[in-house]
Formats: C-alpha cells, sequence, structure tokens
C-alpha cells in the first residue's frame, strides 16, 4: 500500500464526483447568471405609496395645471392638470422635464460667493447669515452714502406678488431702477393703449375662432399657452377652421397651417397694410363697428391707399399682390376672423408696428372683444398693500431718471432692459453699483450679450438668486439661490393669451431639495436688516404672509384648489370699451408714417447678403429655464451634430456660397462670428439663414454647457423708436466656408 | 378558478395616430422617457445610439422651395402581429426574451432574458428597437425620480416601446381591488397618449367596437407604415396627405397607392 | 441520501483495481477523501459561504399584534385604493398605536425611541422581496385568485420573533427566493419562490396562455 499519483487522481476525481453531487455547481451557475445583470449602478427605484399633488407650472408664462406624481417623498412624473382650463390635461416638452431640472446637477445647492475672479467658476459656500448679512452691509452702505438709485434689479418672476415686492424694495430703498423683461405681451398691451386707450391684458378667443391669420406667431412652436395652442389647432383641423401662417421659415406652425405665406422677413406690416388697403377699398369691412366705434379711418385710408396698395407691398414683400388681395377677401369674408403677431414663442416684444397693423385688421373686421375674437382682459387683481413712506435718502433716489429711459408710459411696469444695458454700458448719467438678479439670465437671453458683458464687468456687485448655475449667475459675485417652481409658493395673475381671467397658486410639491431661500423671503430679511422705513414697508413674517395679504381671500381657496377662473367672463361690449375713446386706426399722437414703419435688420446688404433669423422650437427652453437633458435629447441631429450647430439655409442659397449638407462655415454678422454647420432645407427662403434660440450655454451642465451657439451673441439690439422694446428680429449675415 | 377566467375576451391593444394634428412637438417623447425610465447622455446627437423608445420622424415631400411640406410621424413600437403573433422581432430572438402576448396583443421585451445577441433591431423593419451600448447613468440625485414601475435597464441589452404595458397592469390592479375584473378604456393609457397636447394619439383596444381606436382604424385615410411587409402592425396613421400615406411605404414611383 | 448510493456505487468498481497493484485500498480511500470532502464543502460550507446574514432592526411579534388587531393579516399589510400592496407597514401605521411605550418589552422601547421619537422609518428587511425584474401583483393573486398569505408566505403570522434576514452574496437576493433548501428541493407552497414556483399554477391556466414563444403565459404578466 502506497500513495502514488494514482491516488491524487482518485482524490481529484472524487472531490470532482463530490462537487457534481452537490447543489454547488447548479446554484452558483444560477447566481452568476443573475450577478451579471444586476449591475450595482443600476438603480433599482424604491417603491412605495403613490399620491398626485397638483400645482401650476411656471416654466413658461403658459399658466398650465400640473398634476404631480409622488411616490413617498419622491416626485416621479409631472402630467397635466386634467381639469385646468388652460392645458385640460396634455402637457408641453417643458413641462414634463421639470423634475430633471429639481433633481439635476444644474441646481446650486445653497448660498455661494466667488472667491477668483467674475466667471472662473471658483465658489465658496457661505451661509444664509453670512450671505443676507453681506448683501444687507453692501446695500447698507450704498444707500448710506447717498446713491441708492445705483441699485438696479432685473427680473423675470413669474409671480405678480414677487413682482410687486421687487418694486416695493425699490420704492423703500430709493431706486428706479426695477427692471422686469417685456414679452409680446407687454406689446400688445401698449397698442391697446395706444390705439384704443385703456389698459387690459390682450388675449385671443381661439377655440370659437373662424379664421386665423398669423404673422409670424409660432402658434405651434410655443406661443401663450402652447399645450392650449395644440389644442385649438386640433379643433381648427376638426371643424375647418383655416390657419394661415405669414413667415419667411416652413416652422412647425406653418407646416400645420393650411397656407404657408412665405414673406420677407420685417416686411409683414407692408402685407397687413395691403390687406388693409383691399379690405377698405373693397368695403369688406365691418361698417357697424367702424362708425360707431373708431376714428381715424378716412387717414388711415388715404395712407395705405397711397402707400401700400397690394402691388407695392408685393415688392417690399415678396409675396405677389393677388395673393395679398386673396388673403383679405378671405380675412375679411371669414366668420370670426382674428389675426395675431409676435415673432416665435414672442419672448421678445418686438416693433410696435406689427401690433398696430395687425389690430387695424382685428378691428376692420370688427372682431375686437367678439366671442372669437381679440378680448381685452382686465385680470383679478391684487389687494393693496400699504403705502410705502419713502424716507429722505429713498425720496432723493427716486428722483433720478430710471436708466433704461422707460417713462410712467401705460402699461405701467413697462421697462426696457436692452436700454438698461446700454446705458450702464456707455456709463451714462450714473453708474450702477449692485444688482440683482431674479429668475432671469440676461447675459443669455438679452440681444447683443458681448454688450451685455461689458456692462455687467462695470457693476462691481452682482447677485444672483438663480436657482440654477446660469449664465449670469457663474458672472456674479454671490449666489443665493431660490427653491425651483416644484419647491415655493406663488401667485400667477392671468394665462398668456388666456380670454378668461384666471389665478393660480403653485404649490410646494416636495421639500426643498437644496439648502434654498425663497427670493421673497430673502427680500425681506434685507429690508429688516436694512431697518427703519424699509423694515416698516416690509412688516411681514415671510414671502407666504405677503402672498396672503395680495390674495386676501384667495390665499386659502387656492392653496386647495390650485386655480380660479372666471370662465363667464364676457368682455366689454364694443360701445362699452370704445365710449370715451374710439379705437383709433392711427394711433393717437403718433403720425401713420412713423407708427407703421418697419424695422430694418441691422448691416448693409452689400457687406451681408444673407439676413439672419433666429427662431423658436418646442425642443429648446430659450429664456432663463435652460434646457434640460430630455429636450436636448430630443433635438433634432439636424439642428445640433456633437456640439455644432446647424444652420437652416435653403440649398440655393448654400450653393450660391459654395456650402453643401454637413459643411463647416463660419457666420459673421456685425455683431460677431461663430463657427456653425450647414443644414440645407427647403423649408426656408432663399437668402435667409435661420439658428434656433436656446443654444450656446456657457454655464449649466455637461448636459447643455458648450452645445451649439447662442444667437442672441450674433444679433444686436434695436429699440422700437415708438415703445423702446426690443425690435431686432434679425440681423444681416454672411457665410463662408471654415 | 378555470371558469372564471374563460369568459374574458381576447384584447388586442393599439394605437391610432392622427398625422393631421401632430405638431412634432415631441411631448410623446419626453414623457416616454419619464414614465419609463430611459436614460440620457451627455450627448445624444447620434440618433442611432439615442434611445427613444418614441421617436418624432419629420418627413418632407422632397420638393423645393415655396412648395416643400413637411410632416412629423411619431414612431413607438408597432408591436407587430404578423401571422398568428410572429411578428419579425420574436420570431428570431434565440433567447425568448421579447415574446407576443395574443391576450393583449403586446410585444414584450424581458431585459433580464435578453443577452443582447440585437437580432430583433436587424429583424425590426421600423426601428424600433435600441441596444444599450452604455451603462445608464443618471447624475448624482436625479435618480429620485425613476418609476418604480418600471425596470432600469442595464447595458448590453435591447429596450424598445411596451405599450406603457405597466400602466395596464396597474390599472388592473385597480379594478381588482375595487372588485371589478375588466378595466375600462380610459383606465390604460399610454404615456404618450396621456401627454400628447394636440389630442393626435389615440389608444385603445382594436377588438373593441365601444373603443375609439376601432372606429378610428376605419378611416378612410388610415394606413400602417410598411404594410406590404405583412407585418400586421397595431399602430394606424391617419394624414389627409396623399404624399404622407404614399411615404408610408415603399411605393415604386408610377406604383398607384392605395389598398 | 445521494451521498449513500454513490458510496455503494464507488465500492462496487474497487476489488478490480485492488488486483491489480495493492495500492487499490489506497487509491479508493483517496477516492472517499475527495468525495467526502467536496460534499461537505457542497452541502454544508457553500450554503454558508453563500448566504449572508442581517438582523432585523427590530424585533417584532407577529403573535401578539395579530391578537390585537381585528383583521388579521390585512390589518397592517393593506391593499391601497390604487390597488397596490402595502406590504411592509410604515411608521406612521406604527405611530397609531405607539407614539409612546405601550408594554413592557425592551424592544419595542428602543423602538420608540430609536424610530418614533426620531421620526426615521424603520428599515424592514423584506423575506419575499421579489428582484426588481419581477412585477408581482398581490391584488390578482389575493382579490382574484382568493389565495391565502399563506400559500406564500407560511406561518409568518405565527412567530413571536423575526427570523435573521439572509441574503445571497452573488444576487444580494432574499434566501426566500431560492429556499432554505440548497438544493431547492420544497415541501410546503411557501418553501420557493422561483419562477418555476410560480409557473407551476401559471401554465395550468388554459384561458390566459397567450405566448406565442412558449405556449405559456406571456412573459410581461410577470416581468417588467
Amino acid at each position: 500500500m502506497k500513495i502514488d499519483r494514482r491516488c491524487f487522481l482518485s482524490l481529484a476525481i472524487g472531490a470532482g464526483a463530490g462537487i457534481a453531487l452537490s447543489p454547488l455547481p447548479w446554484k452558483l451557475t444560477d447566481d452568476l447568471a443573475i450577478w451579471t445583470q444586476n449591475w450595482q449602478w443600476t438603480p433599482v427605484p424604491k417603491r412605495g405609496a403613490a399620491k398626485t399633488v397638483n400645482s401650476v407650472c411656471t416654466l413658461c408664462p403658459g399658466g398650465c395645471g400640473i398634476s404631480v406624481r409622488k411616490i413617498d417623498d419622491r416626485a416621479v412624473k409631472i402630467e397635466g392638470m386634467e381639469t385646468h382650463p388652460v392645458n385640460r390635461g396634455g402637457i408641453c416638452t417643458l413641462g414634463l422635464c421639470g423634475l430633471q431640472l429639481l433633481y439635476g446637477p444644474t441646481r446650486v445647492k445653497g448660498p455661494l460667493k466667488r472667491v477668483a475672479d467674475r466667471g472662473k467658476g471658483q465658489w465658496m459656500p457661505i451661509t444664509w447669515d453670512q450671505a443676507i448679512r453681506e448683501v444687507t452691509e453692501k446695500l447698507s452702505a450704498i444707500r448710506k452714502s447717498g446713491r441708492p438709485q445705483s441699485v438696479a434689479t432685473m427680473s423675470g418672476a413669474s409671480s405678480a406678488t414677487l413682482d410687486a415686492l421687487l418694486d416695493r424694495f425699490g420704492q423703500a430703498y430709493g431706486t428706479p431702477n426695477t427692471i422686469r423683461f417685456p414679452s409680446v405681451d407687454d406689446a400688445y398691451h401698449l397698442s391697446v393703449s395706444l390705439m384704443s386707450g385703456g389698459k387690459a391684458r390682450v388675449a385671443f378667443d381661439f377655440e370659437h375662432a373662424g379664421y386665423v391669420l398669423s404673422f409670424g406667431a409660432g402658434l405651434l412652436d410655443g406661443w401663450g399657452s402652447p399645450v392650449r395652442m395644440f389644442k385649438a389647432n386640433a379643433l381648427w383641423k376638426q371643424s375647418g377652421v383655416k390657419l394661415v401662417q405669414v413667415e419667411p421659415r416652413l416652422s412647425r406652425t406653418a407646416a400645420k397651417a393650411d397656407t404657408w405665406i412665405s414673406i420677407v422677413p420685417g416686411s409683414e406690416t407692408a402685407l397687413a397694410l395691403a390687406m388693409a388697403h383691399v379690405i377698405i377699398s373693397e368695403s369688406l369691412y365691418q361698417a357697424e363697428f367702424v362708425e360707431s366705434c373708431s376714428e381715424g379711418m378716412e387717414g388711415f385710408k388715404e395712407f395705405v391707399a397711397a402707400k401700400y396698395t397690394p402691388d407695392i407691398a408685393a415688392k417690399m414683400t415678396g409675396v405677389d399682390a393677388a395673393t395679398i388681395t386673396m388673403l383679405a377677401r378671405e380675412f375679411a369674408k371669414s366668420k370670426r376672423p382674428i389675426a395675431v403677431c409676435g415673432r416665435g414663442q414672442g419672448t421678445i416684444p418686438g416693433s410696435m408696428d406689427m401690433f398696430m397693423a395687425t389690430q387695424v385688421l382685428n378691428a376692420l373686421v370688427g372682431n375686437l372683444n367678439q366671442p372669437g375674437g381679440v378680448w381685452f382682459v382686465t385680470d383679478q387683481t391684487m389687494q393693496e398693500w400699504p403705502e410705502v413712506e419713502p424716507d429722505a435718502a429713498a425720496k432723493a433716489g427716486l428722483a433720478y431718471p430710471r436708466l433704461d429711459g422707460a417713462k410712467g408710459m401705460v402699461p405701467l411696469k413697462r421697462s426696457l432692459p436692452n436700454q438698461f444695458v446700454q446705458a450702464v454700458a456707455s456709463g451714462k448719467d450714473y453708474p450702477i453699483e449692485a444688482l440683482l438678479v431674479i429668475e432671469s439670465n440676461p447675459l443669455y437671453t438679452l440681444n447683443d450679450t458681448a454688450l451685455v458683458k461689458q456692462a455687467f464687468s462695470k457693476i462691481p456687485f452682482i447677485v444672483s438668486f438663480s436657482s440654477f448655475m446660469d449664465d449670469t449667475a457663474a458672472y456674479a459675485d454671490m449666489i443665493l439661490p431660490n427653491p425651483v417652481y416644484l419647491e415655493r409658493m406663488e401667485d400667477v395673475i392671468g394665462a398668456s393669451g388666456f380670454p378668461y381671467p384666471t389665478i393660480g397658486l403653485s404649490q410646494p410639491v416636495v421639500k426643498p431639495q437644496c439648502n434654498t431661500r425663497h427670493v421673497g423671503d430673502v427680500l425681506i430679511q434685507l429690508a429688516k436688516g436694512l431697518g427703519d422705513t424699509m423694515a416698516r414697508a416690509f412688516a411681514w413674517k415671510d414671502f407666504s404672509a405677503c402672498l396672503e395679504a395680495s390674495l386676501g381671500d384667495r390665499f386659502k381657496t387656492l392653496k386647495k384648489s390650485v386655480f380660479q377662473v372666471d370662465k363667464s367672463y364676457q368682455p366689454p361690449a364694443p360701445n362699452e370699451i370704445f365710449a370715451s375713446e374710439r379705437f383709433s386706426f392711427i394711433p393717437r399722437g403718433i403720425q401713420a408714417d412713423v407708427a407703421f414703419k418697419p424695422i430694418a435688420a441691422e448691416g448693409d446688404t452689400g457687406g451681408y447678403p444673407l439676413m439672419l433669423m433666429a427662431y423658436d422650437t418646442m425642443r429648446l427652453s430659450n429664456g432663463y429655464i435652460g434646457n434640460p437633458p430630455f429636450l436636448t435629447k430630443i433635438l433634432e441631429d439636424t439642428v445640433l451634430k456633437n456640439q455644432d450647430c446647424l444652420i437652416e439655409i435653403n440649398p440655393k442659397s448654400a450653393k450660391a456660397a459654395g456650402l453643401d449638407e454637413g459643411d463647416r462655415a463660419e457666420i459673421q454678422t456685425p455683431k460677431g462670428k461663430a463657427l456653425v454647420r450647414i443644414h440645407l432645407d427647403d423649408g426656408i427662403m432663399p437668402g435667409i439663414v435661420a439658428i434656433p434660440r436656446g443654444l450656446g450655454h456657457e454655464a449649466y451642465d455637461v448636459y447643455l454647457a458648450g452645445k451649439g451657439i447662442n444667437v442672441n451673441s450674433l444679433v444686436g439690439s434695436l429699440s422700437d423708436p415708438i415703445s423702446g422694446f426690443e425690435a431686432a428680429w434679425g440681423i444681416r449675415a454672411k457665410l463662408s466656408k471654415a | 378558478m378555470k371558469n372564471e377566467q374563460s369568459h374574458e375576451t381576447t384584447k388586442k391593444f393599439g394605437m391610432v395616430i392622427n398625422l393631421d394634428l401632430c405638431t412634432g412637438c415631441g411631448s410623446c417623447m419626453v414623457a416616454c422617457m419619464a414614465e419609463n425610465n430611459v436614460p440620457f447622455k451627455p450627448d445624444e446627437t447620434d440618433k442611432l445610439k439615442s434611445i427613444t423608445w418614441m421617436r418624432v420622424y419629420r418627413l418632407t415631400n422632397g420638393k423645393s422651395f415655396p412648395e416643400t411640406d413637411i410632416c412629423y410621424l411619431p414612431r413607438p413600437c408597432q408591436h407587430c402581429e404578423g401571422h398568428g403573433g410572429h411578428s419579425p422581432c420574436v420570431s428570431v430572438c434565440p433567447a425568448t426574451a421579447t415574446d407576443y402576448d395574443s391576450q393583449t396583443g403586446i410585444v414584450s421585451q424581458i431585459y433580464t432574458r435578453c443577452f443582447g445577441c440585437r437580432y430583433c433591431m436587424a429583424a425590426c423593419p421600423y426601428h424600433a428597437r435600441y441596444f444599450n451600448w452604455f451603462d445608464p447613468v443618471w447624475p448624482d440625485g436625479m435618480e429620485k425620480y425613476l418609476n418604480p414601475n418600471v425596470s432600469p435597464r442595464m447595458r448590453g441589452v435591447v429596450e424598445k416601446c411596451s405599450f406603457c404595458y405597466h400602466r395596464y397592469q396597474a390599472a388592473k390592479d385597480r379594478a381588482y381591488v375595487e372588485g371589478q375584473r375588466e378595466i375600462e378604456e380610459g383606465d390604460y393609457q399610454t404615456a404618450c397618449t396621456q401627454a400628447c397636447p394636440a389630442g393626435a394619439i389615440t389608444f385603445g383596444d382594436l377588438n373593441n367596437p365601444e373603443h375609439a381606436v376601432y372606429k378610428l382604424k376605419q378611416d378612410a385615410n388610415a394606413f400602417r407604415l410598411l404594410e406590404r411587409l405583412g407585418t400586421n402592425p397595431k399602430v394606424y396613421y391617419i394624414s389627409s396627405k396623399e404624399w404622407v400615406r404614399r411615404a408610408a411605404d415603399n411605393y415604386l414611383p408610377n406604383e398607384k397607392t392605395g389598398k | 441520501m445521494s451521498e449513500h448510493e454513490h458510496m455503494e456505487v464507488s465500492a462496487a468498481h474497487s476489488p478490480r483495481n485492488n488486483l491489480k497493484d495493492g495500492s487499490g485500498g489506497m487509491v479508493f480511500l483517496f477516492f472517499l477523501i475527495g468525495l467526502a470532502a467536496s460534499l461537505i464543502v457542497g452541502w454544508v460550507i457553500f450554503p454558508k459561504l453563500l448566504y449572508s446574514q442581517k438582523r432585523q432592526p427590530v424585533d417584532f411579534n407577529h403573535v401578539l399584534h395579530n391578537g390585537l388587531v381585528s383583521d388579521g393579516c390585512t390589518s397592517c399589510h393593506f391593499f391601497r385604493d390604487d390597488g397596490t400592496f402595502s406590504g411592509a407597514p410604515t411608521l406612521a401605521q406604527c405611530v397609531d398605536c405607539h407614539s409612546d411605550v405601550q408594554g413592557e418589552s425592551d424592544e419595542e422601547k428602543r423602538f420608540v425611541e430609536e424610530y418614533v421619537k426620531k421620526e426615521i422609518e424603520v428599515p424592514w428587511l423584506s423575506y419575499a422581496r421579489q428582484p426588481n425584474c419581477v412585477f408581482f401583483s398581490h391584488a390578482a393573486h389575493v382579490k382574484i385568485a382568493q389565495m391565502d398569505c399563506v400559500t406564500c408566505h407560511g406561518a409568518t403570522g405565527e412567530s413571536e420573533h423575526l427570523r435573521p434576514y439572509e441574503y445571497n452574496r452573488i444576487t444580494g437576493y432574499s434566501r426566500d427566493i431560492w429556499g432554505h433548501n440548497i438544493a431547492g428541493i420544497k415541501h410546503n407552497t411557501w418553501d420557493r419562490m422561483k419562477m418555476d414556483d410560480c409557473a407551476e399554477c401559471h401554465q395550468q391556466k388554459q384561458s390566459m396562455l397567450g405566448s406565442v414563444q412558449t405556449q405559456k403565459e406571456g412573459c410581461f404578466v410577470c416581468h417588467k
């Protein structure tokens, strides 16, 4: 008996047999198979009890209701609120992405103080106490040295109460420079003031319209409440209501329209006036309204007859005279026709000539304040707060003129951020020493961003209240982050373009995810810190108390119901609204020539053979809210490819410039140049290139920063001679192969 | 128990998408991604590697300015029935990871069963299937919004639209607890249908005359994509434009459109 | 059982080896040693290595609570209005009675102090939790198929203490899924909860068999 290799062989065979007879290999195989598909880094969403919280979306001025689905304390999905009158259960692309904003990496997690050079992205987290103390000290020092006018606020806030609170802050502190960002709504509002003498939000009863003529308004590209407009369009399609889109580019609105009239951009007014000429000369207008409720018809008639016959307009617009005449007849003969304007989504107010020409058409067919027409809506108002008693320092500051040059014209809160920036950049009048930026991103959204940056570089102290690390926040000295819309309570009065008075109260859907404070709370704390009259003017405990003070009894009911709408609202009858002041075809105190003069694009035609226009799309958020990852994901690869922005150009124009699909090119305008790629598209007029708004951010996260170019940096600022509003819709440009 | 089950009728869930109403906004795509835990990457411009169960295509009539026209076409998984449930993808799956359920007409995809051979992707004529080339990564904190009713997928498997099957299950559970056996049309709607702001998408049981889709699919302008391949899809489209209906199938230049 | 059989088989072959050279016995012995050692590894050590244990955060007496509530299991493990099943109770339910210490148990005192007072949810470890790829509808089984809790969960309601939570180190799943018998042998319906165990019932329902691939029920019925 000896131990040899056979023994060990036998041992191994025995071991093998034993293992095979044990569950080990079979169980291990099963477990390993499971293991290969259960990577630890693949998250397993936690289960829990589901519930739904209703609120109002404030990502755009549309004012839609949202239903947020929650699992325990997590928000997992945003859906449209079924019972909300504006969106009736539908929801837009941006609204659906809200949770990516809430939980996204772009959030500013707590108060930050800049430690390196401006815009270098080096921050030091500080406590709220320190943040508020430092801002209070700064504001206090400026006020004590007798220059309160040199503090300015720029706000894009959607909350009416917050808006009022900012104005109050300016009043009590002593600065006239409370700037907010006007939109197409303000331009409409002003057109009512100028032509009808009154104050009202202009809205459209699209659901009952019989014919819709849109001069460049992106009705299906995010105008008003996008969801409401999509639903209205569906209604038009089903009931045979014709939609005519006048625009140089085959936008989504143009694509869905029954008729697309491509037009030389900037000449829309000429088309509208030529249509007015046809309607008047063929006596197609609504005689009853014109005779009993309007004035200035004769003068207007002569003006258009001399300057805007279809033949003349055809040369300006590129639309042939027969089409203009046909369009005018069709419009005037339709039941309940509506004319509407405002470029793209209407975030930039635009030039007044267009708005007034549009209102002329609506007046000619007598469709002002009629069912299925254009309504002048008076929204619910806030309750008055006790008057501010400005002290001597405040009075002295308020005696200075506003830097943006806006005076007490209606609408009362008119402000002109573009002109404010110009004044600061040029150092006109007096310098700005501190700027508070609320819910806005002026360094990105204003035209001529180089000038905005130049202006901001002259301001020694910039505080951003942004929830996100946006372009302006990244350039600020301090960031005092505001909670995002799903974490805070705010009032929303009126819904853009919606014909019924509404009031909404957005609700905190989840607990604050970051160390944030509501900007309203911070303002109150700052005021208390500044003491005396400031503290007295801001006697509220917090912003919630302030909301209660402005909403009164409605506060409690709105907390439950989320919104209130006056569906029984009827617009005032023509003889009511136009009793004291008639509708004036030529705005009072303004020459027809001036009133209806289109704004030409900047740049000479010789050096810049092309016309660059910015366009809006539902797949790009282009304002204060940066594009969330899902929206960037669904951008077509004909708009963005890797980091490159593609510009739309007609194949004919591209050929003339020696460019083909996908080619890299340099686009140059009087304001700057950028590298882009070419996308050939037959849906755009030759001679025009189009770039979407919403790309080219320098800040935000890896999902957005550095993608494409910011078209606002290529377009200069042009002020409308009547309103002062930003009127630039494009700029001359040239393309060269790169 | 067997007798209780036997009175159940067979369902055939399907969709009718009205292209005249669709504005191409993309809400259906985002609603789908938000509902179904679809991941995203810093760069999604390579559309061959970008996962979008629902995808809106942009069709053009190919004419030059100003006669050019465009139409948007949302494309979920078509849930082909083929002949007797032998849809193109189900027939080729070697792993039994994808299956046709004749009880609902839904083509299922079981991620833990799939081993990523991608035969089904090659077989699908609609490009409705997507491969996970990368690990899904949600930025820190963003995994909070993930829907517990849908499991996040792992790298190396194929995924596609499920007609929000989890919503069907949830609707059934709700009905069971309420003491009912059957669900109503409104109880089970896909996320894209619910979100569509234009109301272009209608979803329901194609076999049930009381459901809206039953009538809509018989519309004179209704058609299906690549119908002549015999895939027998359950997604119908309606368009009043002849060129759109033509674009839906591979017609020869001189061939006439029609059924 | 199988160990014994194989010993006999091996023994039957050994004499031949013995005849050739005298080392046959040694070879056989080594075989036996190898066999025995690996059988011990496979049947005894492997399960010990494969599974790890965790203690439940708080001990819980099902018997005691069952005596105090009126609706049996469903008093605490109930269906929500939306048709989902609540599973392990949340703190909100416990607080109904345990806002303060009720009895004399140390464990209850600890529960009240560590969880109730601090408003921290108890991180119960769920023995019966299926993997994330599985959709399990309690409503379908309880409300429609009229199955009892015991059919799948056994006599949990009769326990006075919570047993340790055992989980598979490789898959992370609870041991109850595979079952406590390492060979996967089950004697009761609640011993195992693998896919085959579900299929036992599911492939019998003739009217529900819709799968074109397998002729059984569709995969989506249980998988997500």
